[in-house]
């Protein structure tokens, strides 16, 4: 039974690795648009401030493939899915077969539709090529604007300020990370970017960027004097790669819509990771997360399926974490207040911790969690809550470490 | 491979286990090092060590970007390699017991790795309630109360059945 998986990030690799941990015959091709061995997109941003070495950021060894019988197709992509013959047909025009096959394509920068935006001296923080050429441009003293203030722009924002750029950050928003904080976490967290020495603009409208003569980018924004900079980043969310897709029966609404064994409406072909629109832990059938611990819960799921598996995915549960600008900012779950939500609050503001709980009647259906590591773990421990729509009647008691596991241990 | 077993019943919430832990790490006594932790609960009168089972399928061996928590082929404890962890936390998110912790020193994460074989916790714990021992073996005293439960259903207790 040829496999085929397109894909060489994680919802490709979680995939890989579960199909072959049951079938050890099958042959696998994995076809991936980007060359060379796979690297973990999270640890991008840790390379560009100098956190981790360059190598650290490669996940895979060129033997790692070899070992796992896997035939390997880097830096070429798939052009064209022809569902009725179950081939593939690659850019330059070979074709490869398949019995079963995962889209693990992943998603792409969003560029919002600001006049004049396209063009030079505009980044992302996305692959290793766009990573390669923001370290190559980060030199002290040279202004950065990100637009946008979700994790990648932030994270693009503090590794700039890091590096010794002069950094600015527009968030069109009134409040930076609108889907990862509430109003709260994200004041609190907007101090600490602030404080280090990051300008950080909220509300605001980016209309036009103009080049000037001196090679300097000139962003004219509503309300504000114009801000000049020598590059902008841009983190302003990503959409999916589809387009192999166009032309094919595959539905495809704003991603795949996959079933919870991450079929998509074509029996055989599968899809996760970015790309895919899978159910939700909270019962929402098709939903697009983007993030790294639901494109290796989609591979892992769809991998066993194509290995013939009947394994059904329990649904996503969206979780975020990183630290920055000295604080650890988690959110997971639903943790924005609204009718028939209750919410535990501790708000510590001056100490920069700020843990929110939200339940819906007594059952946790998210969390926010801003300053230690500590609170970090204490999100942990809720997942299973949230998972299992366990009541957690002391949610007090919870937040101090108590009710170690949703079973009854004690 | 052997685990640490915790017997809640027997625990008598000395800290032994946390001190040890912390001792072993950094040579000293902060217990906010240890990542074996008590867990207190007053109502129910109960104290519970708790720290990795060494999951089969451990979450936070799946989930890490860094591809840096492997599993030690010789202990067969779940472990953390410093060298490639980032610091991104994203395991102390996807662990659901919070046996992961953060080391503020060295900004990685960090857990137990059954101190290679031989877990001091085990070792300082006064009454007996955290024992070392084979995975298959472990919470065997769970067990027998479930087949106590069971014997007394169907009346096999029952002297001369």
């Amino acid at each position: 039974m040829q496999i085929v998986i397109i894909g060489n990030s994680a919802a490709g690799l979680s995939a890989l690795s579960r199909f072959r941990s049951i079938d050890r015959e099958s042959p696998i091709t994995l076809i991936s648009a980007e060359s060379g061995t796979a690297y973990s997109k999270v640890l991008l941003p840790y390379y560009l401030r100098r956190k981790i070495p360059y190598e650290n950021l490669f996940i895979r060894r060129p033997e790692d493939y070899t070992q796992a019988g896997i035939k390997t197709e880097f830096g070429v992509k798939v052009k064209r899915v022809d569902t009725e013959s179950h081939t593939l047909t690659l850019e330059d025009g070979r074709t490869i077969g398949f019995a079963r096959l995962l889209i693990a394509t992943g998603s792409r920068p969003f560029l919002p539709p600001i006049e004049g935006l396209a063009g030079a001296n505009v980044y992302h923080l996305w692959t290793l090529s766009d990573t390669e050429q923001l370290d190559s441009l980060f030199r002290p003293g040279q202004r950065a604007l990100v637009i946008g203030s979700g994790f990648i722009a932030l994270q693009a924002a503090w590794a700039a300020q890091q590096r010794g750029l002069k950094v600015t950050v527009f968030e069109l928003l009134p409040r930076i990370m609108p889907t990862v904080l509430d109003d709260r976490a994200a004041a609190v967290l907007r101090q600490k970017v602030e404080e280090h020495g990051v300008e950080v603009r909220i509300g605001i409208h980016t209309e036009a960027v103009e080049r000037t003569r001196k090679g300097l980018l000139r962003v004219q924004t509503k309300g504000h004097p114009p801000l000049d900079v020598d590059l902008i980043i841009v983190g302003a969310g990503v959409r999916p790669n589809t387009e192999l897709l166009d032309g094919s029966p595959v539905q495809i609404d704003r991603g795949i819509p996959v079933d919870e064994y991450m079929e998509t409406n074509v029996p055989g072909i599968y899809a996760a990771g970015d790309v895919a629109r899978g159910p939700t832990a909270f019962g929402e059938t098709h939903q697009t997360h983007a993030l790294w611990p639901t494109a290796v819960e989609h591979g892992r799921i769809a991998g066993a399926n194509m290995a013939g598996r009947s394994v059904p995915y329990q649904g996503s549960l969206n979780m975020n974490v990183t630290e920055m600008f000295g604080i650890t900012v988690a959110s997971m779950g639903k943790f924005i207040e609204d009718e028939g939500l209750t919410s535990h609050v501790i708000d510590e503001a001056g100490q920069s911790r700020y843990v929110k709980i939200i339940l819906r009647e007594g059952i946790p259906i998210g969390a926010v969690a801003l300053g230690d590591a500590d609170d970090t773990v204490i999100l942990g421990r809720l997942r299973p809550w949230i998972r299992n729509q366990r009541s957690l009647p002391d949610v007090g008691g919870f937040l101090e470490g108590r009710y170690l596991l949703p079973r009854q241990v004690a | 491979m052997r685990i640490v077993e915790v017997d809640p019943t027997s625990c008598v919430a000395c800290r032994n286990c946390e001190y040890a832990c912390a001792f072993k790490q950094t040579g000293d006594f902060d217990i906010k090092d240890s990542n074996i932790r008590v867990n207190f609960y007053p109502e129910e009168r109960a104290c519970i060590p708790w720290t990795c089972v060494h999951c089969g399928e451990g979450w936070c061996m799946e989930v890490c970007p860094a591809g840096a928590i492997l599993r030690n082929p010789e202990t067969g404890a779940v472990e953390i390699d410093a060298n490639h962890c980032a610091g991104c936390k994203m395991c102390l998110l996807a662990c659901p017991s919070g046996s992961i912790h953060f080391d503020k020193v060295e900004l990685v994460s960090k857990k137990c790795d059954l101190c290679g074989g031989d877990p001091a916790c085990v070792k300082f714990c006064t009454s007996g309630a955290l024992q070392f021992v084979e995975e298959e073996e472990a919470y065997s005293f769970r067990r027998e109360s479930l087949d106590n439960k069971l014997k007394r259903l169907f009346g096999l207790n029952k002297r001369g059945s």
